[in-house]
């Protein structure tokens, strides 16, 4: 089958190896693809790491744009109340304690770790408030190497019977908050992670990150188009308006 | 910001008709300079999109010899799939004698992740017309859902006549390991109920030729 009947007598020498079928030639060129193999593992790094730097690079180029971002969204009052309650599936995970807490949301951020594939973090900026201590309420997921991830949330300190996230909660990771009642602040203490054999899998983290994040003015607009904002007449006018100003201008 | 007044005196008429009063000039600019700040984050993740397909292409150019070197050195060997599945002391017991002469036929192995590698992969076996089968690949994918559960479909071997080695009797042999000699390798195609859903995934062929055969790159070789 393999080779040559010459080359048996060599591979009956080969006692050692479990399959008569390996000899010389074969020994050779299997070395020879072990070779190829490894030139192409570090193509496929460098080409990982290169791909990875242009996610860095943009990054960081992204990263005045939103903080400009930030900047005017404070200028609009509730942006990120309204935007969270606009989006489909972030709507039903606020009860009606957590938006009079929302009303206290300076601002979102949602940040890469520096080199990109270690993790992130998203942030909840508050001002001071009747609900807690804290300015700040942080989740943030690190992946490692070998593919376990470690998540980590503000423990929130909250005031004298201002607890809404309350201390059974925790205690039901993986559910999925079905009711209206559950504080969306629980999410905070969520640090258990579901199923380690299919990785991070955190809903609420992924939809603000990939969903929210990249364009609130998206949900923000649609909760407004419908009701008091009545986009397309305004547009109009304002349009004619603001010609009339640049032209000016 | 002077035009504000004008436009705030116009919002505040429409603002009586609405209930918020959140509706003013300055409320009307943020939002359209919030506007043409996502524009501008939209231009950026379209060149950043652009930038990495340069890199996977670029990168692809620099496989291609590669790749070619590695068809060739397959392709100077005989039987080079046969002998390297059998050199495997894992494979030795799956192949009959049947299956050996049908894995002469073998050209190349395929092992592919879904797209977002997580929810899913396909092993595919590529061969060389053959006396056997009219099929030139048989494929066996997994697909694992949100839910824990894992969905598996393999093709439906065309056996040439006289020449169905797997046999139509025991696809109903689900969770049999295969212990004899004599069940053809082939059945695995057909094996596409899962053992123990609790337990979930467990397809030792599969995870063989996943882990173990690492030796051999997924990718697509071309057809000499």
């Amino acid at each position: 089958m393999v080779a040559d009947k010459g080359k048996k007598s060599k591979v009956a020498e080969r006692e050692g190896e479990e399959s008569d079928h390996i000899d010389g030639d074969l020994v050779l060129s299997i070395e020879k693809l072990q070779e190829i193999q490894d030139e192409l593992e570090k193509v496929n790094e460098e080409a990982s790491d290169k791909v990875l730097e242009v996610e860095q690079k943009y990054n960081e180029i992204r990263s005045p744009v939103y903080s400009r971002r930030n900047e005017i969204i404070k200028s609009i009052p509730d942006f990120w109340l309204t935007a969270f309650l606009s989006h489909p599936a972030l709507c039903d995970l606020l009860n009606e304690e957590d938006q009079k807490i929302f009303k206290y949301l300076l601002s979102l951020d949602v940040e890469d770790f520096k080199d990109v594939k270690s993790g992130y973090s998203i942030t909840f900026h508050f001002s001071p408030n009747p609900y807690f201590e804290d300015t700040k309420l942080t989740k943030t997921f690190s992946f490692y190497d070998e593919g376990t991830t470690k998540i980590t949330g503000t423990t929130i300190k909250w005031k004298e019977g201002m607890n809404i996230a309350n201390g059974a909660v925790p205690e039901k990771k993986g559910s999925k908050r079905p009711f209206a009642e559950e504080s969306f602040f629980s999410w905070f203490s969520e640090t258990q992670q579901k199923d380690l054999s299919e990785g991070l899998h955190d809903e609420v983290a992924e939809i603000i990150k990939e969903d929210l994040w990249p364009n609130p003015l998206k949900y923000f607009n649609n909760e407004n188009g419908g009701e008091d904002f009545e986009e397309d007449d305004d547009d109009d006018d304002e349009e004619d308006e603001e010609d009339g100003e640049e032209d000016d201008g | 910001m002077a035009p504000d007044k004008g436009k705030k005196s116009k919002v505040a008429e429409r603002g009586d008709e609405d209930d918020s009063d959140h509706i003013d000039g300055e409320l009307v600019l943020s939002i359209e300079k919030l506007q043409e700040i996502q524009d501008d984050l939209e231009k950026i993740n379209e060149e950043a999109s652009d930038e990495v397909l340069e890199v996977e292409q670029k990168y692809n150019e620099i496989r291609r010899p590669v790749y070619t070197r590695w068809n060739d050195i397959i392709h100077s060997i005989p039987d080079f799939w046969l002998t390297a599945f059998l050199s495997y002391p894992a494979f030795c017991d799956l192949l009959n004698e049947d299956d050996q002469k049908v894995f002469r036929y073998l050209h190349s192995l395929d092992v592919e992740d879904f797209k977002d590698v997580k929810s899913g992969y396909s092993i595919t076996l590529n061969f060389y017309p053959n006396p056997y089968f009219e099929d030139t690949k048989l494929t066996k994918t997994f697909s694992f859902s949100d839910d824990g559960t894992t969905k598996i479909t393999g093709t439906a071997i065309k056996w040439k006549e006289g020449m169905d080695i797997a046999n139509g009797v025991d696809h109903a042999k689900k969770g049999s390991k295969r212990p004899f000699h004599d069940e053809s390798f082939f059945s695995w195609f057909s094996e596409v109920q899962q053992k123990d859903l609790s337990e979930g995934f467990h397809d030792e062929v599969a995870e063989i030729i996943k882990k173990d055969l690492h030796f051999f790159p997924p990718f697509l070789l071309e057809i000499c």
